[in-house]
């Protein structure tokens, strides 16, 4: 067997999987996934913000695209739109950032769809900076200015993410990440209050709104895991024993 | 109709992209094509991303609001290295030196900011996290690695002791691996989502 065999078996199974979870939780059935308290503590101090009249800063990360991680920026976009469709009260109080153009181009359009569904005209997406380093200092600056309740660092970053997450902790507000590579993630973790870590990132956007699709997602990610830990088990005890 | 060619588009594109990985001599030609329009479209919605930025900067100069006159300051940066750039073009050295002199030492200086942070974060870490499992092994794991990587501990090539500390060497990338594993499962299962009509993050409502 070839690894590209392998990987188009994989790929292949994922989607079976999740078409075959889909169309079993539409009609019944339900898979609970794992309680994350990072996510209700956020979610809990997002609201708690935006009735005391505080800014809420979500940060969608300073590149739409990374070569390791290329499923994070479509994570921040699945998490705009979950987050504009929360509360449509709050939405003038929510300001969302980006570092890159197409993420920006792609918030709009979301932020735009869901606002006119939500009666609200609050549009309040900010560019802090272009670059890694600009975004930074730019994020660290509205950090300043909006004075928020509560932060939320998703999508690609490196580890000056770290850096913001600080920053919105000695402004009192509460912080919430589920971004990054694996360095940044050991970043944030020195840095964060509330921090999601690995696979549980991408677990995110259906955590706020448990939908059939969500479910699906979940159960089948859940048995590609178990699969992948046994094969590695099994061709570990087939390499010990000389057979492969 | 609206919502349709979208997704048509979205699902023939990211099919054909994928089968590239796997059949690359066959699907060369088709895939640099679609990867040169990508680029094209990325370096347009770089254009758009510049676009806001200035925006927010000239709205905040405009209504005079708490931060302006940085606003101003980056407004007027801005303004200067366009001109400077249209007026004596990229490649050209003084231009070159200008900025990367000034561009070097503010990110020098962010990256030095960011090894202050961490490590007073990694001193403080206890009190944020409390004495949880999690916080005192990361802790310790980062002690002991620290100390391996610089070498202090340095027993002689064919002991014992070399075994063992080339074995915990290597137990930070096992469980790299493991988080690596779950993330390119999770990765390919957004990618699959979206693919599969799922999850429509990018729809017009």
């Amino acid at each position: 067997m070839t690894w590209n065999a392998i990987g188009w078996t994989i790929i292949g199974l994922a989607a079976l999987l999740l078409l075959f979870f889909r169309l079993l939780f539409g009609r019944r059935g339900r898979y609970l996934v794992r309680e994350q308290p990072a996510v209700h503590a956020f979610l809990e101090h997002r609201e708690r913000a935006i009735e005391r009249g505080e800014k809420c800063l979500i940060s969608l990360g300073d590149r739409f695209w990374s070569r390791a991680y290329p499923a994070l920026g479509l994570q921040s976009l699945s998490v705009t739109s979950k987050l504009a469709s929360l509360g449509p009260g709050g939405l003038e109080e929510q300001f969302l950032a980006t570092g890159s153009g197409e993420l920006a181009l792609f918030v709009r359009q979301i932020l735009q769809g869901d606002y006119r569904d939500g009666y609200s005209m609050a549009l309040n997406l900010v560019v802090p900076g272009p670059t890694p380093y600009a975004f930074m200092a730019g994020f660290l600056a509205d950090l300043h200015l909006f004075n928020p309740g509560s932060v939320g660092l998703f999508g690609n970053y490196g580890t000056t993410g770290a850096v913001n997450m600080e920053a919105a902790e000695k402004k009192g507000a509460h912080s919430f990440a589920a971004a990054g590579s694996v360095s940044t993630q050991a970043a944030l973790f020195l840095t964060t209050r509330d921090l999601l870590i690995g696979e549980e990132v991408y677990l995110l956007p259906g955590l706020f709104d448990e939908l059939p699709e969500n479910q699906a997602t979940w159960i089948s990610e859940d048995i590609l895991r178990v699969l992948l830990i046994a094969l590695l088990v099994i061709a570990a005890g087939l390499k010990m024993v000389g057979i492969l | 109709m609206k919502r349709v060619i979208p997704v048509l588009v979205l699902i023939v594109t990211g099919l054909a992209i994928l089968a590239g990985y796997f059949f690359p001599v066959e699907l060369s030609q088709l895939n640099g094509l679609l990867i040169n329009w990508g680029i094209l479209l990325i370096g347009v919605a770089g254009l758009i991303g510049i676009g806001c930025l200035l925006r927010t900067h000239i709205v905040r100069v405009i209504h005079w609001q708490k931060g302006a006159l940085l606003s101003v300051v980056v407004l007027v940066a801005f303004l200067i290295t366009l001109g400077m750039g249209f007026l004596l073009s990229p490649q050209d050295s003084f231009f070159r030196n200008w900025v990367l002199n000034i561009q070097i030492p503010v990110e020098t200086s962010l990256l030095a900011l960011l090894a202050v942070t961490l490590l007073y974060g990694s001193l403080r870490i206890i009190r944020i996290r409390g004495w949880t499992l999690m916080s005192v092994s990361f802790l310790i794991s980062a002690l002991i690695s620290l100390i391996l990587n610089l070498q202090y501990l340095q027993p002689a090539s064919g002991t014992a002791g070399y075994e063992w500390v080339e074995v915990i060497r290597r137990i930070p990338l096992a469980g790299l691996r493991g988080i690596l594993i779950g993330v390119a499962l999770g990765g390919l299962i957004v990618g699959l989502r979206i693919l599969l009509v799922m999850d429509r993050p990018y729809e017009d409502k």
